[in-house]
């Protein structure tokens, strides 16, 4: 089936009814909790894993899908009429876009950043289109070896692109594949670090470790963090950016759009780091720099547009090779395996519908939410005058409900409180979690993979990874990413000698 | 004391006994790993990463967020600790709306009639919403429920 076919085939799957109501409703609620701050896509998704269990399998996805990107189009309105991020992905959006706010100009702001994330969001979907089922087809062609490369290239990944530290990145990653080995060996049947414990036989749950850490871990926080809320400027009674507007943010949406698809695409490429790169390039080559910070709209557009199309491209290396790039994306990872769907290049193959279903969805996902956000805006404005302190307690109460109503276990329940209090100690010293995350749920591909390609060896030597040209590559990838901090050092080190001696 | 170093000399204090737990696993050879193989890179990897913080920390990664707010989420953690130990014998209605209670009026600071309102609500409608409608298997506990739920 061609490009083509097999998208109009998406589409008859996606615009069923019951698929339509999942990209409904996963517009609505991602542009809900995008909206509130302290409540981001991975909590939520972390919490609905276990309703999702219930639902047809399309479904679900387009669902999650659907909260994933739809919460990067809430994020902005938050950014732009309060100062505060609703999203991670809007911190930089909070800079001009409320200065152009105070300036009276909440509409374009709000209008530009609706109609770049539809630009940018749309843009992805279809380079997602394009490019997966080749990479798909190649990624067919990889045994144990490539596999594991290509996992352990995402793993330095990771640790490099999403903390503050690079090293505390991989140890937070080591902590998640430690976490990923509790439990009995499916191998050879060996119980490992279950201190004889009954209900760590089957391993922990990824539920209660992401309802914990993402959910729990951040209700906590914020119920001690908690600032005053400043004054919410009035809704705008129109979003139509003008003419000048849309001159000025051509080019950043454009750029935002293509930037945002690279960076989603690569393991820990989260979309707040595409829109931070994108603010960062807005200014670099903006004809009037010194407006940065006091209002201009290449500092909304550029960023917003960004941020979605980080969204869509970080659909790729899910769907062709099984490998989430953080961790809202390992939970739909999550979700896929609880229905017995192993993403991967098989995918294509095994389950067209799920592919080709939710590439659709998000077609027509893009075109639900700038109905609902450009009209509707003052509707979702007023979510923000609910008082957090009536919601949080709700959230924990479906956080335990949750927890409990997976496999009507109480150990789940503390397993859920424990991964609280980690998840909020580690955003109490600003600890990234997502190398967790994503490592719990790689590691045992990784494990598996690792012994396999050990074994094809037959000599159980590791230069066996440089004898097939993807694998070496790919390792000798990885190995370039982990010491390039320490050939900058190096450098610097002969560089300022240099300097001195001069 | 730099948060990089205490993270470090944590990653060699998990590292050294996962270490030696994998051993006790069996290891194998590298031509054919055995169930402690893995663990043991991981122990391996985490050790260095701990070296590597506790040598060469990052500035700036020093202190915690200080909060004059901690005792409202202690507070939390206690009622979750509630929850964990009172859900099956009391029952999930009996048991969340106890929870919200304290969650609304001690940890927000609402007032008793807000608190209890809302606590009792919320706990009615997830009833409704889950057992009764989605079917979802909640402990019944001590308040006796309609016929059907």
């Amino acid at each position: 089936m061609d490009t083509l076919g097999a998208l109009v085939h998406g589409f008859s799957i996606a615009m069923t009814p019951g698929n339509l109501l999942a990209v409904l409703l996963g517009a609505f609620i991602g542009t809900v909790i995008g909206v509130l701050p302290g409540l981001g896509p991975t909590a939520t998704l972390a919490l609905l894993l276990p309703i999702t269990i219930g639902m047809d399998m399309v479904s679900a996805l387009i669902m999650m899908a659907g909260i994933y990107y739809g919460a990067m189009y809430g994020g902005s309105t938050t950014s732009i009429l309060v100062n505060i991020p609703g999203e991670a992905a809007s911190v930089v959006t909070c800079i001009d876009g409320y200065q152009m706010a105070r300036k009276g100009r909440a509409g374009p702001a709000l209008g530009m950043s609706a109609f770049g994330s539809f630009i940018g969001g749309t843009v992805s979907v279809v380079a997602v289109m394009l490019i997966s089922p080749f990479l798909a087809e190649t990624a067919l062609k990889f045994g144990a070896p490539e596999m594991f490369a290509l996992l352990f290239f995402a793993f330095t990944c990771i640790g490099g692109l999403t903390g503050k530290s690079r090293a505390q990145g991989l140890l937070m990653a080591c902590i998640g594949l430690l976490l990923g080995v509790v439990g009995t060996d499916d191998i050879q049947g060996v119980d490992r670090f279950i201190f004889g414990q009954l209900y760590l036989q089957d391993g922990i749950g990824l539920v209660p470790l992401a309802m914990g850490v993402f959910g729990l871990g951040e209700i906590l926080y914020n119920i001690e963090k908690r600032e005053e809320q400043g004054a919410i400027l009035e809704t705008p009674k129109s979003l139509l950016p003008t003419r000048e507007d849309w001159r000025r943010s051509a080019m950043p949406i454009a750029r935002g759009s293509l930037l945002g698809f690279g960076i989603g695409v690569i393991p820990g490429g989260m979309p707040a780091v595409a829109s931070l790169m994108s603010y960062a390039v807005e200014r670099r080559v903006a004809k009037r720099p010194d407006e940065f910070g006091k209002g201009a709209i290449e500092g909304v557009a550029g960023p917003e547009t960004a941020n979605n199309a980080a969204t869509a491209g970080g659909f790729v290396p899910l769907l062709t090779l099984g490998i989430p790039t953080n961790s809202v994306l390992a939970l739909m990872l999550a979700a896929m395996m609880l229905h017995g769907v192993t993403p991967g290049p098989l995918l294509l193959l095994k389950w067209p519908d799920v592919f080709w279903g939710v590439i659709a969805s998000m077609y027509i996902g893009n075109i639900m939410l700038i109905i609902l956000n450009v009209p509707m805006i003052g509707l979702f404005v007023q979510l923000l005058r609910v008082p957090y302190g009536i919601l949080s307690p709700l959230i924990i109460m479906f956080i335990m409900l949750g927890a409990y109503a997976l496999k009507s276990s109480v150990g789940d329940l503390v397993a859920t409180i424990l991964f609280g209090l980690m998840g909020y100690l580690m955003k109490r010293f600003g600890i990234e979690p997502a190398p967790l995350i994503l490592a719990f749920v790689l590691g045992p591909m990784l494990e598996n993979n690792l012994s396999k390609a050990l074994i094809m060896s037959h000599t159980g030597s590791p230069l066996f990874f440089f004898s097939r040209p993807i694998s070496a590559t790919l390792i000798s990838l990885a190995i370039l990413v982990l010491l390039y901090p320490l050939v900058r050092w190096g450098w610097r080190l002969v560089m300022g000698r240099g300097t001195a001696e001069a | 004391m730099n948060l990089d170093r205490i993270l470090g000399v944590g990653a060699l204090l998990l590292a050294v006994p996962v270490g030696v737990a994998s051993w006790g696993f069996g290891v194998g050879t590298s031509k054919s790993p055995g169930a402690g193989f893995w663990p043991l890179v991981i122990a391996v990897v985490m050790f260095g990463l701990g070296v590597s913080l506790i040598l060469r920390p990052s500035p700036g990664l020093v202190k915690a967020g200080g909060s004059s707010r901690w005792g409202r989420s202690s507070l939390s953690l206690v009622t979750l600790a509630f929850y964990v130990v009172a859900l099956e014998p009391l029952g999930y209605l009996a048991t969340t709306a106890l929870m919200l209670v304290v969650q609304f009026r001690w940890v927000e600071g609402r007032s008793w009639r807000s608190s209890l309102g809302i606590a009792l609500l919320a706990s009615l409608v997830s009833l409704v919403l889950f057992r009764v409608l989605l079917k979802v298997s909640l402990p019944t506990g001590v308040i006796p429920l309609p016929r059907g739920w």
